[in-house]
């Protein structure tokens, strides 16, 4: 076990170099902050002044060696606009909306898709079958910005029940939650419901049966333990790109996430905010996918054994 | 039914049950806010910093409230009136300007009295080479000195004159507002930026970045110079996504929020009203490489022939825009920024045969092939329908439009280091309380933003900017006005007036221009029956 997480972590250290190469050079290729930082009748001399203060005068490889050489003490540089502060802590102080968003929307996910992919998979070609594919498809197709909207029309606007927008209580949350959920619930309903209809007629389903196990324990103690694992490893992806996917969807409900952050920097060409956004998110995924490997871990013996 | 699938849906019935028992009490914490807050939605905090020189004019809408101005612009008249200044005079040569500070009053947080030193701090800092804000390159070239002879004189030396000093750089259009420099040194910078002291009437009293901004009345409301606030709070929300902000609306949870055009019809219906700000904005065309200075020019352009620029004037009925594009919000303009001595400019008009004459006359009877690059902003949403419209136009006189989507970014990266000289793009002006604030943005050949210069104009701005005199100034901007609509150096679209839905708890709203919008002087309804206005 202890091998296998060092692995992971060494694995890790090279996605960012990786990525810190492609983030930094990518981002270049679009443009400089210049033009965005220089005011109304600015002149040429400002705009060169400018550059040489951005350190934008420099080669490339220059940049990325200072970028690279502060980034190893914890310094991934400040914000190009006005704010000047540390693009670090700006991510940071975002993560926890997109966190919390998340989070929230895996729980949805899971805690309604689980239910609904096993009903599916017990009762193949019946009337639940049918309607948990229906709500799967229909839920993969609906694009979340249209989502989004109908939902702040039905529940905010017409019934009154939530706020149509913004950061606050339990309230906020519940929105957009269920819009960013609705497309992983639907993965987990297919997912579950084809991997348990795979468990529920193999051997070992039809050895507990046989020995007069209860059906609940059959399908919920023995299938599904088994028939979870691709989910797992779906939603372990897919908690990270609802951190940073969510470009759209915190830009409907106005929730003041890492998303949102991203997307102004790219559009500001704040490298530096734009760097901080993808190495910490890089991170994040390397977790998501470090957390989902020590959990194939602990639910299979046969991945601890062979580590060891 | 297996037990395992009864378990399953009581186990989704209990959750679906759990959902409704908590959405229904969940509505109660819905409830708006209270009767003395002013709700406030906004697209952006653009960059969402609270010094004046860290960021551009769009932060206007929130530092109005915390920061005062040396002149505020009466409304009415449009002239420079007392603001932190009570009065001020300019020397002979225009190049002087002395401004005489009101006494007493108060920075917030006992900061201590506004003096001239507080004056001069503010100009240097947005003069500064690190300074972010809009007018801060001008005001760089402009300014030679402040001095402060007495606790309540400020002295402005200029490099050249600047009449307009007044009603321009100083007032509250635009971005010097007054900090105080004990604080700024006190308090640091970085926090100073977060967490602003200023004299205005409202204090900053929470801030969640690029989403919430919740500004109080100063707690020494004794302090107060101004006209006192009606509301004790304002609150500005970054809602980015339009429709969000009408539902904002519509629900009650937003007292104002800029909006759609095509909004407009369904807010009336819900019984909100509609606030248009006049000439807000306007949507125009630029024409790349025509620049005579340097190597921002490109002769081989087919509209570097004046006719040819006149031509793809005339063949836009541009009143069909205004009533198609922005429900008749706006009128057609003979210039990108409404100037008072522009007023009586007659634009082009729509005519599409003289279009196709003046294309032939100058060589291209067969048309010619252009590149329309275009993009949505805000406001400014409406720019890529805009370049539609005019590209359906110019294809009807005979011209070959491609349009090509790109984001704003790139186009300004273009346009600013001289690049974007064969192909033509939609834009935006906006308003400049001073005219001449405006010319030297965007036709003087010394600025990175400039669309159009020639030798002549370049004169003719440069006898400009030295006169002095009123009367033959406002004639010299006319001579401007008229030979930038002759070469027809941009195509002139319109003047439009972005719309507002506003609850009914807003009552008189008198805002100066887009580039101050004075939420914090709103006041509340006249009682029913009152005569208040």
């Amino acid at each position: 076990m202890t091998r296998l997480v060092i692995n992971r972590i060494g694995e890790a250290l090279i996605s960012l170099l990786l990525m810190s190469v492609v983030v930094f050079f990518l981002a270049r290729l679009t443009g400089d902050p210049v033009a965005v930082l220089l005011g109304d009748g600015a002149t040429e001399a400002d705009r060169i002044a400018l550059v040489a203060e951005l350190g934008l005068d420099r080669t490339l490889p220059e940049q990325y060696l200072i970028f690279l050489g502060n980034a190893l003490q914890g310094d991934l540089g400040n914000s190009v606009t006005g704010h000047q502060g540390p693009a670090l802590m700006m991510v940071l102080e975002r993560l926890p909306y997109s966190l919390g968003l998340a989070l929230a929307a895996l729980v949805i996910a899971m805690g309604l898709g689980a239910p609904l992919g096993v009903a599916a998979a017990v009762h193949r070609g019946g009337p639940i079958d049918t309607l948990a594919r229906a709500a799967a498809l229909l839920g993969q197709s609906i694009p979340p910005f249209w989502l989004g909207l109908v939902l702040i029309y039905v529940f905010a606007v017409e019934l009154r029940w939530l706020p149509t927008s913004g950061y606050g209580g339990i309230a906020n949350v519940i929105l957009p939650a269920f819009t960013m959920a609705l497309f992983s619930l639907a993965a987990v309903v297919r997912l579950i419901r084809s991997s348990m209809i795979e468990q529920l007629t193999s051997e070992y389903v039809k050895l507990a049966r046989a020995k007069g196990l209860p059906e609940r324990d059959v399908v919920w103690g023995h299938a599904f333990r088994n028939g979870v694992f691709p989910v797992i490893t779906f939603m372990g992806a897919f908690f990270a790109t609802m951190i940073t996917g969510a470009v759209v969807i915190e830009t409907v409900f106005s929730w003041p996430g890492v998303g949102r952050l991203a997307l102004d920097s790219i559009m500001r060409r704040d490298f530096p905010v734009m760097q901080a956004v993808v190495l910490v998110i890089t991170t994040l995924y390397i977790l998501a996918n470090l957390i989902v490997d020590l959990l194939y871990a602990w639910l299979d013996p046969r991945i601890r054994e062979g580590a060891r | 039914m297996h037990s395992a699938t009864a378990w399953t849906l009581a186990r989704a019935a209990a959750l679906c049950a759990l959902a409704i028992g908590v959405l229904v009490p969940l509505s109660a914490c819905t409830a708006r806010h209270d009767a003395d807050t002013l709700v406030i939605a906004m697209p952006t905090f653009a960059e969402d910093t609270f010094l004046p020189w860290t960021g551009g004019g769009q932060r206007k809408a929130y530092l109005d409230a915390i920061y005062d101005y040396l002149a505020i612009i009466d409304p009415e008249t449009g002239e420079a009136g007392p603001g932190l200044a009570e009065s001020w005079e300019m020397s002979d040569d225009g190049k002087t300007w002395t401004f005489y500070l009101r006494r007493g009053v108060q920075f917030q947080k006992g900061y201590g009295e506004v003096t001239s030193a507080d004056v001069a701090f503010s100009i240097r800092e947005i003069m500064a080479p690190a300074a972010r804000a809009g007018p801060s390159s001008p005001l760089r070239r402009l300014i030679a000195g402040v001095e402060t002879p007495a606790p309540h004189t400020v002295v402005v030396h200029l490099n050249q004159p600047d009449p307009e000093l007044a009603i321009g750089y100083f007032a509250n259009a635009q971005q010097v507002g007054i900090v105080s420099e004990r604080y700024v040194t006190e308090a640091g910078r970085r926090k100073a930026n977060a967490v602003p002291v200023g004299s205005g009437p409202f204090e900053l009293e929470f801030h969640r970045p690029d989403s919430e901004i919740r500004l109080s009345v100063r707690a020494d409301r004794e302090n107060i110079w101004r006209e006192p606030p009606q509301y004790e709070r304002l609150i500005f929300h970054v809602v980015p996504e339009v429709s969000t902000r009408v539902a904002m609306l519509k629900t009650g949870e937003a007292d104002i929020a800029p909006i759609s055009f095509d909004d407009i019809g369904d807010l009336e219906r819900t019984g909100l009203s509609i606030v248009s700000i006049p000439q807000s904005w306007s949507p125009v065309v630029r024409l790349g490489g025509l620049i005579q200075a340097g190597d921002r020019y490109e002769p081989a352009n087919p509209w570097a022939d004046v006719r040819v620029r006149q031509a793809m004037n005339l063949a836009i009925d541009k009143q069909a825009i205004i009533d198609r594009i922005f429900h008749g919000e706006g009128r057609i303009a003979a210039s990108d920024t409404p100037v008072e001595a522009w007023a009586g400019l007659e634009p082009y008009a729509y005519d599409p045969v003289r279009a196709r004459e003046l294309i032939a006359e100058a060589g291209y009877p067969n048309g010619f092939p252009i590149t329309l690059k275009t993009f949505a902003t805000t406001p400014g949403a409406e720019l890529p329908t805009v370049a539609q419209a005019v590209a359906l136009y110019w294809q009807a006189a005979g011209i070959d439009v491609r349009i090509e989507r790109i984001d704003w970014t790139s186009l300004r990266s273009a346009w600013t280091s001289g690049t974007a000289r064969d192909y033509v793009w939609t834009h935006r002006g906006f308003p400049f309380t001073s005219a001449q604030n405006g010319l030297e943005a965007g036709f003087d050949a010394r600025s990175v933003f400039a669309s159009f210069s020639t030798p002549v104009l370049q004169d003719m701005l440069n006898d400009h900017a030295e006169e002095l005199d009123k009367q033959a100034r406002t004639e010299h901007l006319t001579a401007i006005g008229e030979y930038l609509r002759d070469q027809a150096s941009n195509i002139f679209i319109a003047h439009i007036n972005e719309p507002y839905g506003v609850s009914p708890r807003v009552g008189e709203w008198v805002f100066t221009s887009s580039n101050a919008l004075n939420f914090e002087t709103i006041r509340r309804p006249a009682p029913h029956g009152s005569d208040a206005p």
